[in-house]
């Protein structure tokens, strides 16, 4: 073992001096006499490995590439269209959206709630949603809350695919990309056992909803947790249950998408192809994480 | 290495050149590693740009803390490899693309080393993926133990080891392809 170890050494210094001294195979094996045989045909070895891999990109691919990637570059880099709400700091658009809830009675939020990214309502439900998630204190509350409005996201890209918006399916893929990274942080976070304390979830409406304050009080006993992780609500419980709703997401969801292929213009596929991609590597992620 | 340091700061900051300068400084050892990790040249194509547009994306998230920019991407481009090869894992294996050689050569030398390529990845396929993994690095991406060793999440010892038993498994490989 020891002799190994030493050996590996030896063998790395003369890949070493050979691959970034310059330094000769002979040179090499003159300084370790003792190993030269056994070391002799490993560096020719590694020569040919050498030689046979320095393969070169085509350059009518490096320019292509080159191009896109100088095209993203200045994409990021430009001032980025401002939301409505865009100009608030995250936690003053927080405390917007309760003030809303609080003054509105929750019409405007429970009105955003079904709204898609061409309504003007559209930024509120946005940040309805990151209050709902700064307001849930559990990992698989927040979790679960993620993955709902991945869901979300996934209907909002239908709705603008079938109106032929492919920068509405971009931008909106790019927010689905956002959740689903969230979610497999979150999850990859998660206890074996852990459960939600949806009670301690601020009660934002969702579809249909009417908004309501926080609970002032905990209720009386904890939510029942049944066999195979599902509470009496029908929301997973535990990351057994969990797993499984992530499980039918990650086939649903694209399945979906994909079934839309046919149906969309020509100028949007390539959009929603993406969505599909981002999609599958991203549900992935999250049930690797899971797992 | 401080030089590239001030760099990527400058990149986090959103200047353009900055970046553009790491890509170029980068960008052939990553298509080269992806190119002997997949053995196939559109695929290294498509995944070599997406290495630098999540790289672009993500740059914020990037901590020095000693690790060097290059030990970063290429532990993006592994990530990416690991995933379209368990992808792909059952598919048939893809023969190798015609072009996949250097443009630049003679036509002589051409032939010479496509053969190489050829051998190269057909003795690749029987190496594990781990020693795979370190061969496209160490040789094809010109990195050094530790730098392997950061990418791949391994001590350095582990990384000798495998690079070692990997040039065996070659050289055995290779021998046989010659008889």
């Amino acid at each position: 073992m020891k002799e190994d170890k030493e050996f590996n050494n030896i063998l790395d210094e003369c890949l070493e001096r050979i691959v970034v001294d310059g330094e000769t195979l002979e040179q090499c094996l003159e300084r370790y006499p003792e190993q030269a045989a056994e070391l002799k045909p490993l560096l020719e070895t590694v020569l040919a490995v050498k030689a046979a891999s320095a393969v070169e990109p085509r350059p009518e691919f490096k320019a292509r590439a080159r191009y896109q990637f100088r095209s993203a570059l200045g994409e990021k880099a430009a001032p980025k269209h401002r939301p409505f709400f865009g100009w608030l700091p995250r936690w003053a658009t927080a405390l917007a959206i309760v003030l809303v809830v609080l003054l509105a009675g929750g019409g405007t939020v429970a009105a955003a709630s079904n709204s898609m990214p061409d309504s003007i309502l559209y930024p509120v439900k946005l940040a309805t949603e990151n209050v709902r998630l700064a307001f849930t204190t559990s990992q698989l509350g927040k979790a679960r809350l993620c993955s709902g409005f991945a869901d979300e996201r996934v209907a909002e890209i239908i709705y603008m695919a079938e109106k032929g918006d492919a920068e509405g399916v971009e931008a909106t893929t790019e927010r689905l990309d956002d959740r689903l990274e969230t979610l497999a942080v979150l999850v990859s976070e998660l206890e074996a056992d852990e459960k939600t304390d949806a009670d301690t979830m601020l009660t934002v409406p969702s579809a249909g909803e009417e908004a309501a304050v926080p609970p002032a009080e905990p209720p009386e006993s904890p939510v029942a947790v049944e066999e195979g992780g599902w509470g009496e609500n029908g929301q997973p419980q535990n990351r057994a249950g969990f797993m499984v709703t992530v499980a039918g997401a990650a086939s649903d969801n694209p399945a979906v998408l994909r079934a839309m292929l046919e149906e969309v213009p020509e100028s949007v596929k390539a959009a929603l192809l993406e969505a599909i991609a981002v999609l599958e590597d991203g549900y992935e992620n999250v049930l690797e994480a899971l797992e | 290495m401080q030089g590239e340091e001030s760099l990527v700061q400058r990149a986090q900051q959103n200047d353009q050149e900055a970046f553009a300068q790491l890509y170029e400084e980068h960008f052939d050892k990553i298509y080269r590693y992806l190119a002997l990790r997949i053995g196939n040249e559109m695929e290294a194509e498509d995944m070599t740009q997406q290495v630098f547009l999540n790289a672009l994306r993500s740059i914020s998230s990037f901590r020095w803390k000693g690790v060097p920019f290059s030990a970063w991407l290429f532990r993006i481009a592994h990530n990416q490899a690991v995933d379209h090869l368990r992808k792909k894992k059952k598919r048939a294996s893809v023969p190798l693309d015609e072009s996949l050689v250097s443009s630049g050569d003679s036509p002589h030398s051409t032939t010479e080393r496509k053969i190489d390529i050829e051998q190269l990845l057909a003795a690749t396929r029987r190496l594990t993926e781990a020693q795979r993994e370190v061969i496209s690095l160490r040789f094809s991406s010109e990195l050094s133990i530790a730098q392997v060793a950061r990418v791949m999440g391994k001590s350095q010892g582990a990384v000798k080891a495998l690079q070692h038993s990997a040039i065996v498994a070659l050289r055995r490989t290779m021998l046989v392809t010659e008889q």
